[in-house]
């Protein structure tokens, strides 16, 4: 078998994600004995390891996606569903650190068109972040906005910087790694949802901490 | 949290009940993916390595959810070991099957083809993802279930009013009841209100599934120039769908655009190289092609894919050799069968395509005496009822006739012509062989005697239907059976006089019987074939307006 040199890479990543998964798999196996010392830094190497498997799917999304453009598949889907399921993932994710919240609004129906994968994999970027900054509660909400679904993960953090804000607004490159990355990559999928003209957006604000709003077409 | 005790009951899931079926070639993976499901309850939990220990397991204990991996390491994948399941109803439409796989977007793909899993899961994942994705399949199922009863009891009218009312009452359900309903319409022949059902679904967001079932439903209706051009335009906007190339070569093929029925299926195949059927279905339009390297490796792959698949068949190994015997490489040919041996002794159609090859091949390198030995062997399995498709068999009459066999070849010749009376390239191929072997006179008229007799009793038969007489029709159709046993259209034409007979004169269980077996018949012969639904639904309805209840084979 040969591999030109992007193969090589994007097989590399794979090898590299599922050992992460594996590593993942046994961090969580190790049991918490509730004391500081020994469970702050066990609690803290899964939720990183979690972290650099999602970064590293988003690579890999990146890498197949020819010439920067994401293909979504655009089916049904339940967002009621996905805001359940997230939340489940964020309660897991934070091991009773944290409070985690949903709310759908009324408004919303009980299906919409999207790729349910690629908007997940948008959100738990932004879940990751809200678990690094929030002080006691994270709020994942589904709600209608300017004829969109507007799907939001907010939580109690002191916000993003300003610079971070200005940004996105402007649509210019979002600096700062980490974070940045993730950003850039939310903007990304929520842009390759488009529906009669409307393209998809990305919005973020501060209102009693960072809210992180994907608006979908 | 639902306070109702109804809607809580309505959405309990009992996990302990759950017989679950873990498949992945990778132990550590196995016991990983075994700890996340007891995680939260499964504890009745089987385990396969490979897609054969996993059909072993299936046939021994049904299970109801089974988790798979995509790459099971040598042999078949997961989505053949799901496609194999499917075909040969060793689970039903109410198992879950869900593939685990290395990443999204590559083996996205497969997610598009004709026969999809509920779900994926991207690997890692965790035990609460996979939890509430298994949960909300097993909801929508509970909620399909009689629909889905119906389905495979061949209740399509019933299934079909059941979607009507899941569209109505369960909003979250809506666009999966319409998708079903959808795939019920055209199985049973309801092309017209299919076409509008996906119209409707399209108006709301275009989706390709749904663009993809109204090409399919124009095309049923032979609207292939519109169904082209939507099928063009959804490959344009999601170049991955391959089941959307299988579709545009049957538009192809039905607008004679030979050529343009080859593209289509070479890039489905470039996309996904490992289904069988299409790498059969590329082989066999590019033979008719005169592309014969191309069909040359399609044959190739067929087999070696589907090695131990269940859609391969004796005739895949006699389409290959045919190709390396008319490329004239005898060699290849000598190997292929060497290789394939055992596969092919197994059964009498496996000798059979043996035989003529051997019989073709060493006639065509001149060793006459070992090709009359194989021509013997042909037709001693011949005289004890073994036949093989049509293609083999005229490759069977073309060589007797070399060797001067000629009232042997003519037998043969005149056993195809008579099953395939309509078919004008079966014919034009036997033509050809008469025209080679100097003898065109001499093939006329077997070809004449063989398809007009068949012709002959055929057409009096519809007219004495039209005229009303129903029970003259059936004498004249089941001697046409008699004359021409593997013609799937005589076959279907005796069926549909038969129920009509039945429905003119009353009940007559003998009649109804022997239409019975007609159908299975003509389904075993002509798979799909777009007649079939509608016949089945006719057989349906009559036999339960005398209420006549299918014995049960229990």
């Amino acid at each position: 078998m040969s591999f030109d040199g992007n193969d090589f890479y994007a097989a590399l990543i794979h090898e590299l994600k599922n050992s992460l998964g594996l590593l993942s798999m046994s961090i969580e196996r190790i049991p918490l004995q509730g004391t500081a010392e020994h469970d702050t830094p066990v609690d803290e190497a899964r939720l990183l390891c979690q972290g650099v498997i999602d970064r590293l799917n988003q690579a890999l999304l990146i890498y197949k996606a020819a010439n920067g453009a994401i293909h979504p598949m655009i089916d049904a889907a339940s967002p009621h569903d996905l805001v359940h399921e997230l939340a489940g993932q964020t309660l897991s994710l934070a091991r009773g650190r944290l409070q985690v919240e949903t709310a759908v609004a009324d408004e919303v129906p009980a299906l919409w068109f999207f790729d349910r994968d690629l908007v997940d994999m948008a959100l738990i970027n932004a879940v990751h972040n809200a678990l690094r900054y929030a002080q006691a509660t994270i709020r994942i909400e589904a709600a209608m906005r300017d004829g969109c679904l507007a799907l939001t993960v907010r939580d109690d953090s002191s916000g993003y910087p300003d610079h971070v804000l200005e940004s996105v607004a402007a649509g210019a490159p979002i600096r700062a790694s980490g974070t940045g990355l993730g950003l850039q990559f939310g903007r990304m999928i929520a842009q390759s949802h488009d529906n009669l003209g409307r393209r998809g957006e990305l919005r973020l604000s501060n209102d009693g901490g960072a809210v992180f709003e994907l608006l979908l077409p | 949290m639902s306070l109702n005790p109804a809607a809580a009951a309505e959405t309990f899931i009992d996990y302990a009940a759950l017989r679950a079926l873990v498949v992945d070639d990778s132990p550590g993976m196995r016991s990983a993916l075994r700890l996340t499901l007891s995680n939260f309850g499964i504890t009745k939990i089987q385990m396969a390595a490979n897609a054969a220990e996993a059909i072993f397991q299936i046939k021994n204990r049904p299970c109801d959810f089974i988790l798979c991996d995509f790459n099971l390491g040598e042999g078949r994948d997961g989505q053949q070991l799901l496609e194999e399941l499917r075909h040969s109803h060793l689970i039903s439409l109410e198992t879950v099957f869900m593939m685990v796989t290395a990443e999204s977007f590559y083996e996205k793909v497969v997610a598009t083809a004709e026969l999809a899993p509920d779900d994926y899961m991207i690997k890692p994942f965790s035990a609460e993802v996979l939890r509430s994705r298994l949960e909300g399949i097993l909801l929508r199922k509970r909620a399909f279930a009689q629909v889905y009863r119906h389905f495979e009891a061949q209740e399509l009218d019933q299934a079909i009013a059941g979607c009507d009312v899941l569209m109505r009452s369960k909003p979250k359900y809506a666009v999966d009841a319409m998708r079903f309903k959808g795939e019920l319409l055209v199985a049973a022949g309801r092309f017209d209100e299919a076409e509008a059902l996906y119209q409707q679904v399209i108006s709301m967001r275009a989706i390709p599934w749904a663009r993809l079932g109204l090409a399919r439903a124009m095309h049923m209706q032979q609207k292939d120039e519109a169904a082209e051009t939507e099928l063009r335009d959804v490959l344009e906007h999601a170049p991955e769908m391959v089941s959307a190339y299988d579709l545009l070569s049957d538009v192809c093929i039905a607008q004679k655009n030979a050529a343009g029925a080859q593209a289509a299926l070479e890039q489905g195949v470039a996309i996904s190289a490992k289904t069988v059927r299409r790498q059969q279905k590329l082989g066999e339009v590019a033979h008719a092609n005169g592309d014969l390297d191309t069909a040359r490796n399609a044959f190739t792959q067929a087999v070696e894919k589907g090695r131990h698949s269940i859609f391969v068949t004796p005739a895949d190994y006699g389409n290959l050799c045919r190709v390396q015997i008319e490329q004239g490489d005898l060699k290849a040919v000598a190997e292929t069968l060497k290789k394939n041996k055992g596969t092919l002794q197994a059964s009498p159609e496996g000798q059979l395509v043996m035989a003529v090859t051997q019989g073709m091949a060493h006639t065509r390198g001149g060793n006459l005496q070992e090709a009359a030995k194989a021509l013997d062997e042909a037709a001693s399995l011949r005289a004890s009822g073994t036949r093989g498709d049509a293609q083999l068999m005229l490759d069977l009459a073309g060589t007797c006739m070399a060797h001067g066999r000629n009232e042997e070849a003519d037998a043969i010749v005149g056993e195809v012509a008579r099953n395939a009376h309509d078919s004008d390239a079966l014919l034009a191929k036997a033509k050809r062989i008469y025209d080679e072997a100097g003898r065109t006179d001499a093939g006329s008229g077997v070809l004449s005697a063989a398809t007009g007799d068949v012709r002959k009793l055929n057409n009096e038969g519809v007219v004495l239907a039209q005229r009303g007489d129903f029970r003259g029709a059936i004498d004249k159709l089941a001697t046409a059976c008699r004359e021409a046993p593997f013609n799937p259209r005589i076959i279907m034409n005796t069926v549909w006089v038969i129920l009509k007979y039945i429905e003119q004169a009353g009940m007559d269980e003998a009649m109804i019987a022997t239409a019975r077996s007609y159908l299975a018949e003509a389904e075993r012969q002509a798979p799909g074939h777009a007649r079939l639904a509608g016949l089945r639904l006719q057989l349906k309805e009559i036999e339960t307006r005398f209420g006549i209840q299918r014995k049960s084979a229990a």
